[in-house]
């Protein structure tokens, strides 16, 4: 059975990369074809309107895009959850050196974020972060972590969308100073001494649910064959011992290809984190393995008053029941 | 006939396709037609320039940076919405074959937003159709220019005369049923390799 799969550049597609190609979707009858695309908004749009069979896709999106928050509304389902965590925030060196945090800790870095935010804001020059979509745990962990230091975000600091690849450009030419965004590009910033890593997404959310399988919610006989498949290639991906492997199929196939090296450390967990090289490393920084991958109505619950407390939406409890819905635990046991 | 009060923005990373649509556009009575370049800053352009629509190509990485300026961030200096037209099922198809989405300002009515979307389904699928037939002429130029190479190849080490190396080609091709080009690139790719 011909399928084609859509997916945006990022370490965290891994599952589905390697899904397509390494065999493991061929293993279970599925011809899958990969399609990159260029923005969320064109992933879920291609997916509400039939052109995609399956997206490797924001989890608070496709939820958005199921309720009609987002785009046209799509009849879809999410029967696996593809990883956990992943993002992390990287501001300017500017920025870092006025906050001057005592320690690496989120709740230090938090407080001394929110003072300079706060300063900022008051002088009427308030800072700007970059965020890679408005539904994605990127703005909720932007928000989160504002909060961790006592800061409302709301009117001190500005949101804007950079897409991923156009982060480190963007903190080099000023135009933010900072962003939230996946592996590997808080990476890519850092090595080229644009900016410092202030907190991992898993240090603001643990197990924080960030990209899951979305399929169309009718007509998708395929959707067990390629549960299958994605989940058997998510749990090699998650295996330390291929992770050179692996980073050389998503340098290639991801749009990842000068960074290839890069891809393997995040891979690992190893970010670094200051300037004198020291390497911070956290085993969760992208969670890939066998424990992520069965949909919980809980995570779906979680984006949902997430959305709320953001002001995307108002009636968190009528919804948080339609989002828990969507997420099939039973396509995942079929699976 | 369009609005001509109304200010378009186009987003396009192919300029060529960006240039056609900005044309059609003007040529249709639009007064304003910005081209925007996909970039870190395109939030500050946009929220300088105030369009009332904004039309993206799907290929533009920029759609997640409108998706933030609308109304569901507290922050929107002035809210966009994406245009979803559910009434008109066949349009909104129609738009996304033709690789096309819009973003257009609170409040703006679907009939003044309708006349800028048919021209740039139009211009978009015109182009898309010049495209491919430029891309055929080229392949069709180039297995030309190898079927001149492996003549000039088996005249030269043969001693045929350019008809004779003509028929030769055939006749393999249909031997080994096969077109004359990949017998022709055979040739030359061996020729190339022996020296």
């Amino acid at each position: 059975m011909k399928l084609t799969l859509g997916y945006v550049p990022l370490t965290d597609a891994a599952p589905v990369i390697a899904a397509a190609e390494l065999g493991f979707a061929r293993a279970e009858g599925l011809d899958l074809t990969l399609s990159r695309e260029p923005s969320w908004a064109t992933l879920r749009d291609r997916l509400a309107l039939g052109h995609l069979d399956a997206a490797h896709m924001l989890a608070p999106l496709a939820i958005a895009s199921a309720l009609g928050l987002s785009g046209p509304q799509a009849d879809l389902t999410v029967p696996m959850s593809l990883s956990f965590n992943g993002n992390a925030i990287t501001l300017s060196n500017a920025l870092w050196q006025a906050m001057a945090p005592e320690g690496l800790d989120v709740g230090t870095v938090a407080r001394t974020f929110a003072r300079i935010a706060r300063e900022r804001a008051q002088a009427g020059r308030p800072l700007t972060l970059g965020t890679v979509h408005p539904f994605s745990c990127h703005s909720y962990q932007i928000r989160l972590f504002a909060e961790l230091g006592g800061l409302d975000l709301g009117g001190q600091v500005r949101l804007v969308v950079i897409p991923p690849p156009q982060t480190v450009d963007a903190l080099a030419r000023g135009i933010v100073d900072g962003f939230c965004v996946g592996a590997p590009w808080n990476t890519v910033a850092f090595a080229a001494g644009l900016g410092q890593i202030a907190a991992l997404g898993c240090e603001i959310v643990p197990d924080c649910p960030e990209k899951v399988l979305a399929v169309p919610a009718s007509d998708a006989d395929y959707v067990p064959a390629l549960v299958r498949a994605v989940a058997k290639a998510g749990r090699w991906c998650a295996e330390p011992a291929h992770h050179a492997e692996l980073a050389t199929l998503l340098a290639k196939r991801g749009g990842l290809a000068t960074h290839a090296d890069l891809v393997r450390v995040t891979l690992e967990g190893a970010v670094a984190s200051d300037a004198t090289g020291r390497r911070r490393v956290n085993p969760d920084y992208v969670r890939m393995d066998a424990a992520v991958q069965a949909p919980r109505a809980s995570d779906a619950r979680w984006l949902v008053a997430q959305m709320a407390a953001s002001g995307q939406i108002e009636d968190a409890a009528g919804l948080g029941d339609a989002a828990a819905a969507l997420y099939r635990a039973d396509a995942f046991l079929l699976g | 006939m369009t609005e001509t009060s109304l200010t378009v923005a186009v987003i396009d990373p192919s300029r060529a396709r960006a240039a056609i649509l900005e044309e059609g556009l003007r040529a249709s009575g639009v007064a304003t037609v910005v081209v925007l370049p996909d970039g870190p800053d395109l939030q500050a352009r946009v929220a300088s320039l105030k369009p009332d629509v904004i039309v993206v190509h799907l290929e533009s990485p920029s759609r997640d940076v409108l998706e933030q300026m609308s109304g569901l961030s507290r922050q929107a200096e002035r809210p966009v919405a994406m245009f979803v037209d559910r009434s008109d099922q066949t349009m909104m198809q129609a738009a996304v074959d033709a690789g096309i989405s819009a973003y257009v300002v609170d409040g703006l009515r679907a009939e003044r937003i309708k006349p800028i979307l048919d021209i740039a389904i139009l211009r978009f699928n015109a182009f898309a159709r010049l495209q491919r037939e430029l891309d055929e002429a080229r392949s069709e130029l180039a297995d030309r220019k190898l079927i001149e190479r492996a003549k000039g190849i088996l005249m030269t080490r043969k001693g045929m005369s350019e008809e004779e190396a003509y028929k030769l080609l055939r006749r393999q091709a249909m031997n080994e049923k096969r077109k004359i080009v990949d017998i022709a690139r055979a040739i030359v790719t061996a020729a190339d390799l022996l020296g």
